[in-house]
């Protein structure tokens, strides 16, 4: 049973980093309904941001303390997600949405250009952890090493989605943001002003992936351009099984898929290991989508003939 | 004003005539005037046009977004190798056998397309993308596959002595051997996709793309279309795959074009030449290519304006300047460049097509010769990409 338990939580917190970055994704989709295929290297880009920053001294020698330089970093991933939005994404999407994929795809290989001329060359960006990761730094819950990291992270994206909760259900900007989802023209005819939440909620993506990219890198110890790849593939696979417009389904997708591909290399280690494990997410997810084509949680659409 | 020119007239077929020569005069300027290291990349650019020509029936006709075609051109590449090298095949048989390989994939990896939309079929052909580098390194294949460490050093034989091509010796004769064959391979995608896109099949496919029941109402059998298009597609890339396999003489699993990168590659070739045309592929393979040749040669300490606008990079900013050229293009031609000749076109010359059923009464149209729609830079109205 160790090693179940062992299995499900390092699923549980490596399926968090897919998770929050999932989220960003459906936050992006319910408003433009286009898939931020940038959205890993945004978080490399704020991952670095936030190691420069980390670098700087404040008062004589004392550095920046890592947690505010990564609330900078997601500030940074914020005013760059929003960017993204208001000059290149939304005046390219009234032409056509393959040239908006394109863009996307365009600053991909921009963002990761620019990290891996700047930055990619040893010496290597060493980061801390935003929590204790000592080796002896663990629990010992159901006979399974829990370490602090982990837990953290896991706690970090419950916080994010629940405050995404909140922000969706209670406030006006998440009224708007609904609205915007669900009917662009009418909301833009009833004043909402939609330009602006459209810009929000690629801002709050980039910010979500901005979080990520740092616990990425922190679990890691350093910030690599390449980083986010595989970690983007898994977010979008998260997102799709949870179905594309659902922020629970983004988390439930982004958990699942993490513990399914753990589960799967710790009790199949010939046949999954670690090689194959994306693989086994993937396949997962072809069979969902194969049972229902909009995702576990996603709405499906109808379409009046 | 522009000028008028009906479908067939001796105009349209001046215009075809003066088309097909520059064609024919460039294509033949490249092997014999160029150095090998222009010809071997010119060969990479033909063969990327055949997989973006091939990619253009699925989604640009199709309307189907696939983000897998580096696994149908790594499935020809290995197919290939694996022949050759386990096997003792001959390298030009096994172009065959990739493209039966590429159709039978291609039509079983359809079956998402039957059930799911948009993004959704996106991103499970993404996962296709991803899979197959793994599966390719998968211990359970490696005698197969050779696993990570890829198969390379191919055995090939002498090539024939063909006066016509001029000098055949040494590296330069090889990389007019390998042009010559991707030249054909590229011509024969490009009567095949302008074969299905006038016929039957590629009327239902884009009456599919356009709206889905008005298509099945009129009884077009979407299922059916979608596969073989599919099926079809994919045979065409794992040719171009195999050629490019034998032009590297040899595969490994982390070559570009067979990962993820590589399907966003022949996506964005299609994209910027101009989805839904038939000559927007290649001109976007040669685009792509011609950029990223002159770009790569920029280092890292590159002198004048490149050195002043990049010096801050500590490598060679030939992915970031072909990133803003993306960017750039999609602002100025956001249907691709030759959606975008064809508009400028239309402003300088019209063809009228014929009203339906009257083929019969226009003069100069010879038997058997059909009058085509969408020649070059010409027709009168753009198609749109979906």
């Amino acid at each position: 049973m160790d090693r179940f338990f062992d299995a499900v939580f390092l699923g549980l917190s490596s399926g968090a980093i897919y998770a929050l970055v999932a989220l960003g994704l459906v936050v992006v989709f319910r408003g433009t309904g286009h898939l931020n295929f940038a959205a890993g290297e945004m978080a490399t880009f704020s991952a670095y941001i936030v190691w420069v920053v980390t670098t700087w001294t404040l008062f004589g020698d004392s550095a920046l303390p890592l947690w505010l330089a990564t609330i900078g970093g997601m500030v940074f991933g914020f005013a760059l997600g929003a960017a993204t939005e208001v000059f290149i994404v939304s005046p390219l999407s009234k032409k056509s949405p393959l040239a908006v994929f394109v863009a996307l795809i365009a600053i991909l290989l921009g963002i990761n250009a620019i990290d891996s001329g700047r930055w990619g060359p040893p010496p290597s960006e060493e980061i801390d952890s935003l929590f204790p990761n000592d080796p002896d730094d663990f629990v010992r819950l159901f006979g399974a090493v829990w370490r602090w990291e982990d837990i953290g992270t896991l706690i970090v994206t419950l916080a994010a989605s629940a405050l995404l909760f909140l922000l969706f259900a209670k406030t006006k900007i998440g009224l708007a943001m609904r609205a915007v989802a669900s009917n662009p023209d009418s909301s833009k005819l009833v004043g909402v002003p939609t330009k602006l939440v459209l810009a929000g909620s690629w801002g709050l993506s980039g910010a979500l992936a901005a979080l990520a990219g740092v616990m990425v890198a922190g679990s890691q110890a350093q910030v690599t351009p390449t980083m986010m790849f595989t970690i983007f593939v898994y977010a979008s696979a998260a997102a799709t099984l949870g179905g594309l417009d659902s922020p629970i389904g983004a988390v439930v997708g982004g958990l699942s898929i993490g513990v399914v591909e753990n589960l799967a290399a710790e009790f199949a280690p010939g046949w999954v290991g670690q090689e194959m494990k994306l693989s086994v997410a993937l396949l997962c997810i072809f069979v969902v989508l194969f049972v229902k084509p909009s995702g576990l949680f996603g709405t499906e659409k109808v379409e009046r003939v | 004003m522009p000028v008028k020119v009906h479908w067939g007239s001796p105009g349209h077929w001046a215009i075809r005539l003066v088309w097909l020569a520059a064609t024919i005069a460039v294509v033949v300027y490249i092997p014999t005037r160029t150095q090998p290291g222009t010809i071997n990349d010119m060969t990479t650019a033909l063969e990327l046009a055949a997989v973006a020509m091939a990619l253009n029936l699925v989604m640009g006709y199709g309307g189907l977004i696939s983000l897998g075609h580096s696994a149908y051109f790594g499935l020809g590449a290995y197919t290939m190798a694996v022949l050759v090298d386990h096997y003792g095949w001959t390298q030009g048989w096994t172009l065959y056998i990739a493209a039966v390989f590429g159709f039978v994939v291609g039509c079983l990896t359809s079956l998402p397309a039957l059930r799911l939309k948009g993004v959704y079929l996106a991103l499970t052909s993404i996962a296709l993308a991803v899979l197959f580098p793994q599966l390719v390194k998968w211990q359970k294949l490696e005698w197969l596959t050779d696993g990570a460490r890829g198969i390379d050093d191919l055995q090939y034989d002498e090539i024939p002595v063909w006066p016509i091509l001029g000098e055949l010796d040494g590296r330069r004769g090889r990389a007019v051997w390998m042009y010559w064959l991707a030249v054909i391979v590229a011509v024969l995608s490009y009567l095949v996709c302008r074969g299905i896109v006038k016929s039957r099949v590629g009327r239902s496919l884009v009456a599919i793309r356009d709206n889905e029941t008005a298509a099945a109402v009129m009884g077009v059998n979407r299922a059916r279309t979608q596969t073989i298009v599919y099926g079809l597609s994919a045979a065409m890339t794992a040719v171009a795959g195999a050629l490019f396999g034998i032009g590297l003489n040899g595969v490994n699993p982390d070559l570009r074009y067979f990962t993820l990168i590589g399907s966003i590659t022949f996506v964005v070739i299609m994209v910027i030449g101009g989805g839904a045309t038939l000559w927007g592929p290649i001109v976007g393979a040669f685009l792509y290519v011609l950029v990223e040749s002159r770009t790569r040669k920029w280092g890292a300490d590159s002198s004048g304006v490149v050195g002043a606008l990049f010096g801050w990079l500590n490598s060679s900013p030939a992915t970031l300047i072909l990133a803003v050229v993306f960017i750039v293009l999609m602002f100025v031609a956001p249907f691709g460049i030759v959606g975008l000749l064809k508009r400028l076109a239309a402003k300088v010359i019209v063809i009228v097509p014929n009203p339906a059923g009257t083929r019969s009464n226009v003069p100069p149209v010879e038997e058997g010769l059909d009058p085509s729609i969408d020649e070059p830079f010409l027709s009168a109205s753009p198609e749109e990409t979906p």
